[in-house]
């Protein structure tokens, strides 16, 4: 079937790059106009497998030329509906790199693609086996498109006319993705893809909450759970809402317990400290808990210092992961930041203490703006001291808890006399739900415990003595 | 420290190990003023657990024999005898036994096993001399640092138990390695294995404990010399004949141990002789000096001449003023070469050193005088400050005495008449030539004034010299070759990346998406040394591939060099090309030989970091989740060495299947499973203990392939593996299904047998592959959902495979 088309499909042309010197036309672009869209329609108005062009075609564009190009995809189909328009349409951009000699970058009217001349020499003639090309792998990797039919326009006329009505469409889109809460849907989405790495992983997709690796999103599980059931992402029943603040479902906690073989049967997807959701290991950013501010840290990947803690991001990425539930730290992807209910539990924005510069300036735009300036990144702080001064300083809202805990605190400290020299614990050790909450290891001069020994007899496997630098 | 005066305080230097009693410190308080590294302490608690921990030479046999009952040792012997001991030689041939009662199968399994071993040796001795010498400079208590990685030394923690965190953690590991090396070697003895299958897992047992030998050699180096630390921006190096500046005075170093070599570097550059003396260097020394403070960048401070087969031809363009030697694939006659044109060798290593007089104890001046002089044709030197000096010093001596003296290397041109006319075309050369060169016809095609048949064979040649021993007319052959290529030889300037060390946690972390979604169909380790059937160009083709196919491909060693000595139409070398993150599409150099661990280090990372797997003295576990998991596979297109078989079978026991090029059958034996034998295909699902069917791969661990063609569509099924989703899978199958139709001009006969579902199918030939399986396999499909209804061998993606029956739940 391949073979009917003048080039080559396969995702090894996905890297191809086109430099203007082997370029025979490039098409829309950041120097002319065009855009992509797909749109769902009734099954009647989609005539399968129809190509029209409106405006020039390859063969009538002279070399080194550039001209507008928009690709309308229209679509239909019994399970089709307006909300996977935007899954079907960022299609276009990976199908087109599969074609060899075409080059499509960025996406819906910043679309900019180019045609090489090596394509043109082996006959590539007309955008017609293009559309085609597309149309094929788009029903063959989406089954529930039952119809589609192919508009292109190279008019610059006619793409103009139409250019504020498709941007419409695309904000119509964008609003109503950001308008669509858990609380407006009784279907999540489960995905088992990482499994093949992280065998007891299970990712619980809702509309606030984007996958750990910020691959995958609601739409994108809806779409994938269509074309296949029982595939890797599946629906999952909401059921009953046990806390609407933590995000607590019975039906989210029965796959839980169904997929991890019970060893743990509550997930409370927007908690950190409680249940929190596992984490496989590709997520972009690791959070963690700092007992000393009772706040919450974030670190990601492209962060190469210590945080306040004095640890990098590899070694506490290393405390979780594999799909298991570890309190106390809690793999997430940069979009979860966007999510109106980010660790809404345990306080949201009002938690978080500390995060690289790099990552603050990232979301900025998404952190409340009353929190925003209190929370430190490592201009800020680069120990657990600064970090206290600062927060105290800018009146962060964790300060007023730590009044409140302090109080507790002396109560409790009395009773710690005989208690045995305990190093503190560390992470290592995966902790369930139950568990307790594993500490940091205590740096510069909180804590301490007091050891009494009496008629003690101590062997000493090894004394390392090494310098200091203090 | 309250409550405790001046006088009641121990000192640490009043401590003595043994057992004492400090009734004294009663109602004593003890302050812990602050704890340092927590997390490293509670992993010193954690020593030496797991159900592996340091393993004897029979304490992965279990492992081993499960791998062998699927992938049975093939032999290919080399030769029917056995000269062992003095009742031989005997002859093994037709079934037959020899004096000690060992068969043919048994004797090539100890023969395979003392490849291995004594790879191991080399670079485990590698690592002993450098940790020593690394000890005396740094001190025990130096800390390790490999760049952001929460394991630093993944093979040495799993197999060993032990997590190392300073210079002198590092010698307990290496205890433990020559331990092994010691039982391993006492096998080779006459009357000890009866059996060749247990000679195979002595095999095992040596490869593994190699790439913990390699990991301890390249991490005291990379913590101790600044070289990058897991750095995807190292610096590129300048590689090739051409780009050595032999108007300078040239200092050649050849080996792999950077120990000496270090000295050299930095009394260059506190003389201010960095621009003035050119300093060169051939084989992994080469690569380790371009890592030589490079930690954040820079500009290397050496350049590469490039692998073995470029040994003889650099010494013989008389290019070199001083030859500086250290240890491993040194050609044996270096001295002998390099005394014809009056080049100084100095040894640095005692495991070579040529017969000369060890001079460490005489001072530089006298030995300077002695080696200029030509009194002596070199000097054995362990002090390397002395050598430090003494190099640089002699090479700008040397430069100028052998301008004086006229030392001419090459033929001239009336010269080269006269040696190409004397042929009698005998064909003796061929025949002694490892790879069968054309020698003779390029001969003939000279003498009528077409040189180009010898430009061709210069990136064949890997200038072994066999030729000119074999010649009946005393024609020196490399000589002829080299003189004929001087043009091409001019132009021999490419890049290498710098060898960047480790594979940090953020990178595998990034990279998962891309694994799991299956934009990364796999991961392709170039390895190896120079011995291509078809010249440095066969690296390039496979790894330029591979990489536009969104591959990773890892290189190290030779293979790293010979890779960027080759440009595409735009100048570029791949280095250049491809960006060195670890991620899909990209190109890395872990760096020299000893690197080679940190690909192994790479996967046993991936089952720490998204499996959250214990690694500590579990090797069984963490080579059964990679033989199951993880998508990788070994090239060594031109494995000539023992050091070769070491690093393939470590990776064997670790569950990578490795491709040799056609050489390859030399090592003696290959591990080949049989896809057809339904029987050896199955696991267990570790959710419930159920047997669950497999498809039929990795198909082999290891095995030879003749021609690139041959293996490229083997590189992309080897990376096919039972865990793989459905994205995973559909497209490794895309890629299997290209490059056979790209490479053999045919659609593979197998494909069929790797689809568990339609979701499995190359998206772009779906239809078609659907037609195909009804058409051809009988297989039944819902054409309107396009979806398989029976066919496909029961294989649940959703199951998790194990071989090992202890890792499933209610087993």
């Amino acid at each position: 079937m391949a073979e009917e088309f003048p080039f080559e499909i396969s995702p090894m042309f996905e890297g191809e790059r086109i430099r203007k010197n082997d370029m025979y036309v490039e098409l829309s672009g950041p120097k002319s106009i065009g855009y992509e869209l797909v749109r769902a329609k009734p099954m009647d108005e989609v005539e399968d497998g129809k190509f029209t062009l409106i405006g020039p075609d390859l063969s009538e564009m002279e070399e080194g030329s550039r001209y507008p190009l928009a690709m309308i995809y229209k679509i239909a189909g019994e399970l089709v509906e307006e909300d996977l328009e935007s899954i079907v349409e960022r299609r276009n951009h990976d199908f087109q790199n599969y074609l060899q000699g075409l080059m499509h970058l960025n996406q819906r009217y910043d679309v900019w693609v180019r045609v090489s001349k090596d394509a043109i020499d082996k006959g590539l003639t007309s955008f017609e086996p293009v559309a085609k090309a597309i149309m094929m792998l788009f029903k063959n990797e989406l089954p529930f498109i039952e119809k589609v039919e192919a508009i292109y326009v190279t008019d610059q006329a006619e793409i103009k006319k139409e250019m504020d009505n498709v941007k419409q469409i695309y904000r119509d889109r964008d609003d109503r993705t950001r308008n669509l809460h858990d609380e407006d849907v009784d279907t999540f989405y489960g995905c088992s893809l990482c499994q093949s790495f992280a065998p007891s992983n299970v990712c619980v997709i809702t509309p606030d909450r984007i996958s750990l690796c910020g691959a995958i999103n609601w739409f994108d599980g809806r779409a994938a759970a269509k074309v296949d059931p029982e595939g890797p992402q599946f629906p999952i029943p909401k059921g009953d809402v046990i806390d609407e603040e933590s995000g607590e479902y019975t039906g989210v906690n029965d796959i839980a317990k169904s997929l991890s073989n019970g060893e743990y049967d509550r997930i409370k997807l927007h908690s950190f400290f409680e249940s929190p959701h596992t984490s496989c290991g590709c997520f972009e950013v690791v959070g963690f808990y700092i007992p000393e501010v009772d706040g919450i840290g974030w670190v990601d990947r492209d962060f190469t210092g210590t945080a306040p803690n004095g640890l990098p991001f590899s070694t506490m990425a290393g405390q979780t992961g594999g799909g298991k539930q570890v309190v106390g730290f809690l793999g997430v992807g940069i979009n979860y930041f966007r999510s109106p209910k980010f660790i809404q539990s345990d306080g949201g924005w009002s938690r978080v203490v500390w995060m690289p510069k790099h990552l603050k300036d990232r979301v900025m735009d998404d952190i409340p703006d009353d929190v925003a300036d209190k929370i430190a990144t490592e201009d800020d702080a680069a120990d657990l001291d600064s970090l206290k001064e600062f927060l105290d300083k800018k009146e962060h809202p964790i300060v007023e808890r730590w009044e409140d805990e302090e109080e507790e605190l002396e109560a409790e400290e009395t009773s710690t006399q005989t208690t045995p020299a305990a190093a503190p614990t560390m992470m290592q050790m995966p902790v369930t739900a139950t568990g307790a909450m594993p500490m940091m290891p205590i740096s510069g001069n909180s804590g301490g415990v007091k050891v009494i020994l009496k008629n003690a007899k101590i062997t000493i496997d090894k004394v390392i003595v090494s310098k200091k630098n203090e | 420290m309250s409550g405790m005066t001046k006088e009641d305080r121990i000192y640490m230097s009043d401590l003595n190990t043994g057992v004492f009693s400090i009734d004294e410190l009663e109602n004593v308080q003890i302050t812990i003023g602050s704890i340092v590294g927590a997390i490293e302490q509670q992993m010193e608690e954690e020593k030496d657990v797991g159900p592996n921990s340091k393993p004897g030479i029979a304490g992965l046999r279990n492992w081993d024999f499960k791998l062998f009952d699927r992938y049975e040792p093939v032999y290919t012997p080399m030769c029917d005898q056995c000269c062992y001991c003095t009742f031989g030689p005997c002859d093994l041939s037709n079934n037959k036994k020899g004096a000690c009662g060992i068969n043919m199968e048994g004797h090539n399994a100890r023969e395979f096993m003392l490849r291995v071993i004594t790879g191991a040796a080399a670079h485990a001795g590698h690592g002993r001399h450098l940790l020593h010498h690394l000890i005396g400079i740094y001190g025990k208590d130096h800390a390790l640092n490999v760049g952001p990685s929460n394991i630093i030394a993944p093979n040495t923690q799993t197999v060993t138990g032990i997590i190392p965190e300073t210079l002198g953690d590092m010698e307990g590991v290496l205890d433990y390695v020559e331990e092994q090396l010691t039982q391993l070697l006492a096998t080779v003895h006459a009357g000890q294995e009866g059996a060749a299958i247990d000679y195979e897992s002595k095999a095992m047992h040596g490869g593994m404990i190699d790439h913990v030998g390699m990991e301890v050699s390249d991490i005291i180096q990379i913590s101790c010399l600044d070289f990058p630390k897991a750095d995807p921006e190292a610096p590129l190096a300048d590689i090739g004949m051409g780009c050595i500046d032999s108007t300078k005075p040239v200092l050649l170093v050849i080996g792999h141990n950077v120990a000496a070599i270090t000295n050299i570097i930095d009394y260059m550059e506190e003389h201010d002789l960095a621009d003035k003396i050119e300093l060169a260097g051939l084989c992994c020394t080469a690569i380790d000096m371009t890592r030589y403070k490079m930690e954040g960048g820079g500009t290397p401070k050496a350049k590469i001449v490039g692998s073995l087969a470029k040994e003889l031809k650099m010494i013989r363009s008389g290019a070199p003023d001083v030859i500086v030697v250290d240890e491993q694939c040194i050609r044996g006659d270096v001295l002998e070469e390099a005394q014809k044109l009056m080049m100084p060798v100095i040894a640095t290593n005692d495991k070579l050193m040529y017969g000369l007089p060890d001079r460490s104890d005489d001072s530089v001046d006298t030995i300077l005088e002695d080696l200029t002089s030509g009194r002596e044709p070199g000097a054995v030197i362990f002090d390397f400050d002395k050598v430090g000096e003494l190099a640089p010093r002699l090479a700008q001596e040397m430069s100028v005495i052998r301008k004086e003296k006229g030392i001419k290397a090459l033929p001239t041109e009336e010269e080269f008449k006269e040696l190409t006319s004397r042929c009698v075309h005998c064909l003796a050369c061929e025949l002694a030539c490892p790879m069968n060169l054309p020698i003779s016809d390029a001969m003939t095609a000279a003498e009528g004034g077409n040189i180009e048949p010898f430009e061709i064979l210069h990136d064949k040649c890997i200038a072994c010299g066999r030729c000119e021993q074999a010649c009946p007319k005393d024609i020196e052959v490399v000589n002829v070759i080299e003189k004929a290529a001087q043009k091409i030889i001019r132009e021999e300037k490419g890049k290498m990346r710098a060898g960047r060390g480790q594979i940090s946690d953020p990178e595998i972390r990034e990279e998962g998406v891309n694994l799991v979604m299956g934009t990364t169909p796999g991961i392709v380790a170039m390895v190896g040394c120079s011995n291509y059937p078809d010249g440095t160009k066969d690296l390039y083709r496979i790894a330029d591939e591979m990489l536009r196919r969104n591959f990773i491909v890892v290189m190290s060693g030779c293979s790293a060099m010979d890779l960027g000595m080759y440009k595409d139409e735009y100048g570029e070398t791949l280095y250049e090309k491809y960006p060195a993150k670890f991620l899909k599409g990209n190109l890395i150099n872990v760096g020299s030989c000893v690197s080679n661990s940190h690909i192994t280090a790479t996967t046993i990372k991936v089952a720490a970091i998204f499996a959250q797997r214990d690694i500590t003295g579990n090797y069984d576990e963490i080579a059964d989740y990679v033989l199951n998991r993880v998508g990788a596979v070994g090239v060594a297109w031109g494995a000539y060495s023992q050091k070769a078989s070491s690093i393939g079978t470590g990776c064997n026991r670790l569950g990578i299947p490795v491709i040799l090029g056609p050489h390859g059958s030399k090592y003696r034996r290959a591990l080949i499973a049989k896809p057809y034998d339904t029987d050896k295909w199955n696991a267990y699902d570790a959710r419930n203990g159920q047997t669950i069917d497999l498809p039929p791969a990795p198909e082999f661990l290891l095995i030879t392939a003749e021609t690139v063609e041959e293996m490229m569509p083997m590189l992309a099924k080897n990376c096919i593996r039972p865990s793989d989703n459905n994205m995973g899978r559909m497209i490794k199958l895309t890629h299997y299904i290209e490059l056979s139709q790209k490479y053999l001009g045919v659609m593979p006969d197998d494909w069929h047998v790797f689809v568990r579902g339609e979701t499995d199918l190359p998206l772009a030939k779906r239809v078609e592959l659907l037609k195909i399986l009804e058409a051809e396999h009988g297989w039944e499909i819902d054409w309107k959902r396009k979806k398989i209804i029976s066919g496909p061998s029961k294989q649940d993606i959703s199951a998790q495979p194990t071989n090992i029956k202890r890792l499933c739940k209610e087993a």
